[in-house]
């Protein structure tokens, strides 16, 4: 088949690019002629459970596992957006400052491109903002997890913020369960918003197909040919294969796939830069816990009790106070809940600290305290640490069953300076909350890199020895083809990416509509003005909303 | 006695063998009391019989090293079996070293005491041991079994062992109605929630 514009993947970049697209083509009074391709499958809010039961994760999420690290990935229509957890914020501006200082990178240079600074990107910003209805929550809408955060950072002289978040928070109901799909409509996911207005725009969105090859078309303007594979119920190939000819083939399917899918395609379009598959990040994530002594808790901080890990948003303050000093030293700490599953990942935080710590005897007994708990997420700036091998034979990593863990062909080794100011991060936090016999911190086991922000592999860069695409997030030496999700993004945010990435994204939008013509789309028309996508909520679960909390934390409570 | 030893450690696949699958998770057998057993090492509970799902717990499986319900009752061994976990690939690999490192222990892992079992996991998860991937995933199972009720929809703390000695709910339908301090907690640097 053929059409003017295939996307591949449909989380934030490919939703984003194909509402964008699909305004211009309205605007010059066209029906659009805009094809998403999408791995996963479709779902709706109904489909989302509050369960983490094998066959739910199975349907929803990627458990990747690399050499030294583990990924975790949104599968289906609407990919990440579907399961993220919803902060909102923007990067602050010395990120995109940050310079690369080692050597086999070549010279000490900035790494994001000449004309991307926060400055730059702020209307996008603003305008992503506007689309996922970012609001900033209240302190009456802070979640008690949160607020304990916050206290404890102020006890210590420090400060705390309350995190904007994506979230209609008229309609959440305060579940905690935003991480298996939000069953009340509540969380702004794309397939709300962005992606939903571009199917009513006239876009066309296939699930269950999986691109797997890119070649280049000589039938001009037609640029490329997409081979995509037709994914089964067992979330394998089903060996039916079509083809889709394009004129511009925009890449979303994240770091974990553009990469991959790049990289196979080599041989037949190889001018890619040498840097494909390279600078694999995980956004400095670094994820550790803290246990409260609740008694403390009343003493010290002067708040009524806690034991209520289970209530409200999963993010809802940070600090960041430790944002200061040279490049590369920078960190923030937020809280946020993560999973139930996110227990696995740190030690028990108790004398003696030898081994087992996160597992055996004393793990258990900081399981039994998970309600007094309190998770942090370090967001650090690291140096990008990842490199994809040779990318497997059809996807993104080898998926053996139709369960959630496949096996990636990356490997992920912390540099000196990652480990350092992960280091740094730990030292934090445990000074913060162990004052005053507060609580015990439980720091990650570093056993293996575990993050759920995969970032870069087709880093954007002023030039292709740098990275594999320009600031328009246009593959050097490719018109026409374009990476636009996170897979461009160069370095560690010091935020969840879910913004900067879409503002990124809304960028080289405007950017390739401006020169539309040139790729053979609608001329952009006179007075042509992004708007803002609808609301589309579609079936969902309506609440009976809790008026008493009282019944079920006295059952809580009764289990010891 | 490592003759003895030896022996024994064949005895797991001479059980297989004669196992029927129908029977495996009626009365567990060998190998599969040994997933037990090495789960509940990771995660140690109180000593049944029965597992949330009702499920026989093989009777040398759990060492009692802690009071409250484990990763066996909250139905580890059934989520080792699942076909979306995978886990059976591997398993005679797994099961193969960790009956290897018990042999230096003079045992079966599952006649060892908690505090043997203990140092065969820590060998076996080591990094420096060259299967530690996989001992890795058996290890996440237990984990995923008792942490998230893996083997339950829409799981409830009235069923759930894992979710009543760590204190969730579950599901939350209505979701929660006192889920704040409900007042400022702390100096605020940014004017938006982002820094500039």
């Amino acid at each position: 088949m053929k059409v003017d514009v295939c996307i591949v993947g449909s989380g934030f970049g490919g939703s984003i690019s194909a509402f964008r697209l699909a305004e211009l083509y309205r605007a010059a009074g066209q029906e659009p002629s805009i094809l998403v391709l999408e791995r996963g499958q479709r779902h709706l809010h109904t489909d989302f459970r509050q369960s983490m039961d094998i066959e739910l994760l199975s349907r929803l999420y990627g458990l990747v596992q690399g050499l030294g690290a583990q990924i975790v990935l949104g599968d289906g229509v609407g990919g990440s957006s579907n399961l993220y957890l919803a902060a909102s914020l923007r990067s602050p501006s010395q990120t995109f400052e940050r310079r690369d200082h080692r050597p086999d990178d070549g010279p000490d240079r900035r790494i994001w491109p000449s004309q991307i600074s926060r400055a730059a990107l702020n209307p996008y910003y603003a305008r992503a903002e506007q689309a996922l209805r970012v609001q900033r929550p209240t302190w009456n809408q802070v979640s008690k997890s949160g607020g304990l955060w916050a206290a404890t950072l102020a006890a210590a002289g420090h400060t705390c913020d309350r995190v904007p978040q994506a979230i209609d928070l008229n309609r959440c109901v305060q579940a905690k369960w935003c991480h298996t799909g939000c069953i009340f409509g509540a969380k702004n996911s794309v397939m709300t918003n962005y992606l939903a207005s571009a199917e009513q725009l006239g876009v066309e969105v296939r699930p269950n197909s999986e691109a797997e090859l890119i070649l280049q078309s000589a039938a001009r303007p037609y640029r490329y040919i997409v081979t995509a594979a037709n994914i089964g119920d067992s979330r394998q190939p089903t060996g039916q294969t079509f083809q889709v000819e394009c004129k511009v083939l925009i890449l979303a399917a994240g770091a974990m796939g553009n990469p991959p899918l790049l990289m196979r395609s080599r041989p037949t379009l190889p001018a890619l830069s040498g840097r494909v598959g390279k600078h694999l990040g995980v956004n400095g994530d670094h994820i550790a816990a803290v246990e409260y002594d609740e008694r403390k808790v009343r003493d010290v901080l002067g708040l009524p009790g806690y034991g209520q890990f289970y209530k409200g948003n999963h993010i809802t303050t940070m600090s960041y106070d430790w944002w200061k000093g040279p490049d590369g030293t920078r960190f923030t700490l937020q809280e946020i809940f993560l999973s139930n599953l996110a227990h696995a990942l740190y030690d028990d935080g108790r004398a003696p600290s030898s081994e087992p710590t996160w597992w055996g005897l004393q793990k258990k007994e900081a399981l039994s305290t998970f309600n007094n708990h309190i998770e942090i997420l370090a967001m650090v700036e690291d140096t990008h640490d990842g490199e994809f091998l040779a990318p497997p034979p059809t996807g993104s990593h080898v998926r053996p069953n139709a369960g959630p863990v496949g096996i990636g062909p990356f490997t992920y080794q912390l540099s000196d300076q990652s480990v350092a100011v992960r280091e740094a991060a730990n030292q934090a936090i445990k000074s913060v909350v162990e004052r005053n016999g507060l609580a015990r911190y439980m720091k990650p086991t570093y056993r293996s890199v575990s993050a759920a922000h995969p970032l870069g592999g087709c880093r954007m860069a002023d030039s292709k020895d740098f990275g594999v695409v320009d600031h328009r997030n246009e593959v050097f030496g490719y018109e026409g083809l374009f990476c636009m999700d996170s897979s461009s993004i160069p370095t560690s945010l010091g935020v969840n990416p879910s913004l900067t990435i879409s503002a990124v994204a809304e960028r080289a939008c405007e950017q390739l509509i401006a020169r539309a013509d040139g790729y053979g789309l609608p001329a952009r028309p006179a007075g042509f003005r992004p708007g803002v996508p609808g609301v589309m909520i579609g079936p969902h679960v309506v609440p009976h909303r809790a008026t008493s909390d009282a019944a079920i934390d006295a059952k809580v409570r009764s289990y010891g | 006695m490592l003759q003895r030893g030896a022996v024994l450690s064949l005895l797991p696949v001479a059980e297989r063998i004669l196992a029927s699958p129908a029977a495996a998770l009626a009365a567990p057998n060998l190998a599969d009391g040994t997933l037990q057993a090495f789960a509940d090492t990771l995660i140690p509970g109180k000593r049944v019989t029965r597992t949330d799902l009702g499920n026989e717990v093989h009777a040398k499986a759990i060492a009692g090293a802690h009071p409250e319900p484990g990763a066996v009752q909250a139905d580890a061994l059934l989520l080792y079996h699942h076909p979306l976990i995978g886990f059976d690939v591997v398993e005679a690999a797994f099961l193969a070293d960790l009956e290897a490192r018990s042999l230096l222990r003079l045992g079966q892992f599952i006649d060892l005491p908690f505090a043997k079992r203990v140092e065969v996991c820590l060998e076996g998860l080591s990094p420096s041991n060259p299967t530690a991937q996989v001992w890795e995933l058996a290890a996440a199972v237990p984990f995923a079994a008792f942490l998230c009720t893996a083997t339950q929809k829409n799981a409830t703390i009235d069923k759930s062992s894992g979710l009543q000695v760590t204190g969730h709910p579950g599901i939350a339908p209505n979701g929660y109605a006192d889920f704040s301090y409900r007042r400022a907690l702390s100096s605020e640097r940014t004017a938006t929630g982002s820094l500039p």
